[in-house]
């Protein structure tokens, strides 16, 4: 099991040693999404402090699944909160929370480590691999990202779908090795 | 298999990524959950999704670590002290805790850091920090409210009992008191010319002007209407100059009776 879960039930018990060890062992990727999206260590640093308030005053809002996953969105939506915040065109911007949170089987992926994930994003062609970076990093949408790689629409849709699809299976191959 | 459905199965992958702008999220959350295979696409690939994250791990330097970690365990341990459960502590009190009966907890804050590392510097980046959790506070507040209504558009557009009504270009729902416009693939509109919705209040026969609105590129809108859906009979769309009327003008797109 993601050690994330055993301790997230133990902080919905008030357990300050267990919210302790839960910013031990995360606080990197949080840090490390805030970096990568907002570009800046102060800002990281805002948006780490943030969400792992929110993981404390709110341990409910995780229902289960996989805590690095959930967590790993909660930083991506406090990001693009702020990003947001800074948008020129505010109404082209991606939501910041989207349904069915919560319902997907990441048993497998719990097991994933940080280099076992770029092991495999290796191995997708650039082309799919910087659409799929660019896309969860650069809070932008589809459309930015056609424009941005100049690249039309249709061949962007058609690329995150197949990279996603083969990032799937080979983190399933890597998994199961 | 349509064009229109494999269209919006190829949207599947971009939702699962989080790069739908958000009325098409709503259109795409929408057909996941009243579509089986869509369901099963959408898992698998916000699974592939979410993993790429963990790319972005990488080490925090000691001071800084050690300065975030020392904020938040004071916070945590005066929680502890107080006997302070989760639920009687939202999210959204945490700016008036830092700056109102917090005081104490932020001194205690103070001297921890001071302990932990020099003193000067410290103590200005602390109210460095305090000064940005305000402003991303107000900010956070702002997009809290931004995203509650959008997640009771999402929770609506999804609800299995919310009622559908098909219509030119897309669909009405209905949901208790509430109605929205979802469109597809509303054509282009010239320069200087809107899309306005009406709704025809129960017993009558004149519209009511409601909002204007244009789709996006691809001629996707999700709209709600401002109207309490209990008294409106029937709702209609036409095509109107900028700025809207205040009664038709064209023909009507559709009338669509909510019966």
């Amino acid at each position: 099991m993601d050690p994330g879960v055993r301790l997230m039930e133990r902080v919905r018990a008030r357990d300050a040693a267990a919210f302790e060890a839960l910013y031990d062992g995360y606080h990197r990727l949080v840090f490390g999404i805030g970096l990568r999206m907002l570009g800046d260590p102060a800002s990281a640093e805002d948006l780490t402090q943030t969400v792992f308030m929110k993981i404390w005053t709110a341990p409910d809002a995780f229902r289960g699944g996989s805590f690095v996953a959930w967590v790993s969105r909660v930083a991506r939506n406090r990001a693009l909160d702020v990003l947001r915040s800074k948008a020129v065109h505010p109404e082209t911007e991606i939501p910041a929370e989207l349904p069915l949170d919560g319902a997907l089987d990441d048993d497998v992926f719990a097991r994933l480590d940080a280099q076992r994930v770029r092991d495999a994003l290796a191995t997708l062609p650039a082309e799919q691999r910087g659409l799929i970076e660019l896309g969860f990093f650069g809070g932008v949408t589809h459309q930015e990202l056609a424009r941005r790689t100049d690249t039309p629409l249709g061949t962007v849709k058609t690329r995150i779908r197949n990279g996603l699809r083969r990032l799937r299976a080979s983190l399933g191959e890597r998994v199961s090795q | 298999m349509n064009g229109d459905r494999e269209k919006l199965l190829d949207s599947v992958a971009l939702y699962a990524l989080g790069v739908l702008p958000r009325e098409e999220a709503a259109l795409i959350a929408a057909f996941i959950a009243n579509d089986d295979e869509a369901m099963r696409e959408y898992l698998d690939l916000r699974a592939a999704a979410d993993v790429v994250a963990q790319t972005a791990e990488e080490p925090v330097d000691s001071t800084r670590s050690a300065r975030m970690k020392e904020r938040l365990m004071a916070r945590v341990r005066a929680d502890v002290a107080a006997g302070t459960t989760a639920r009687t502590r939202p999210a959204a009190t945490y700016a008036a805790w830092w700056w109102g009966t917090g005081l104490a907890a932020a001194a205690a804050v103070v001297f921890s850091v001071v302990t932990v590392a020099q003193d000067v510097t410290l103590r200005g980046d602390l109210a460095t920090a305090q000064r940005r959790n305000a402003t991303l506070a107000t900010q956070l507040a702002q997009n809290d409210r931004v995203a509650a209504q959008d997640r009771r558009t999402l929770t609506d557009l999804l609800a299995p009992d919310a009622k559908r009504y098909d219509v030119a270009a897309g669909t009405v729902i209905l949901r208790r008191d509430r109605l929205y416009f979802t469109f597809t693939k509303l054509p282009p509109l010239p320069r200087g010319r809107v899309y306005q919705a009406w709704t025809i209040p129960k017993g009558q026969k004149n519209p009511v002007p409601s909002v204007t609105f244009l789709p996006n590129a691809d001629g996707v809108a999700v709209v709600a209407l401002p109207a309490d859906a209990t008294r409106v009979g029937a709702v209609a769309l036409s095509v109107e100059p900028e700025g809207g009327s205040k009664a038709p003008t064209t023909t009507p797109t559709f009338v669509r009776p909510l019966t």
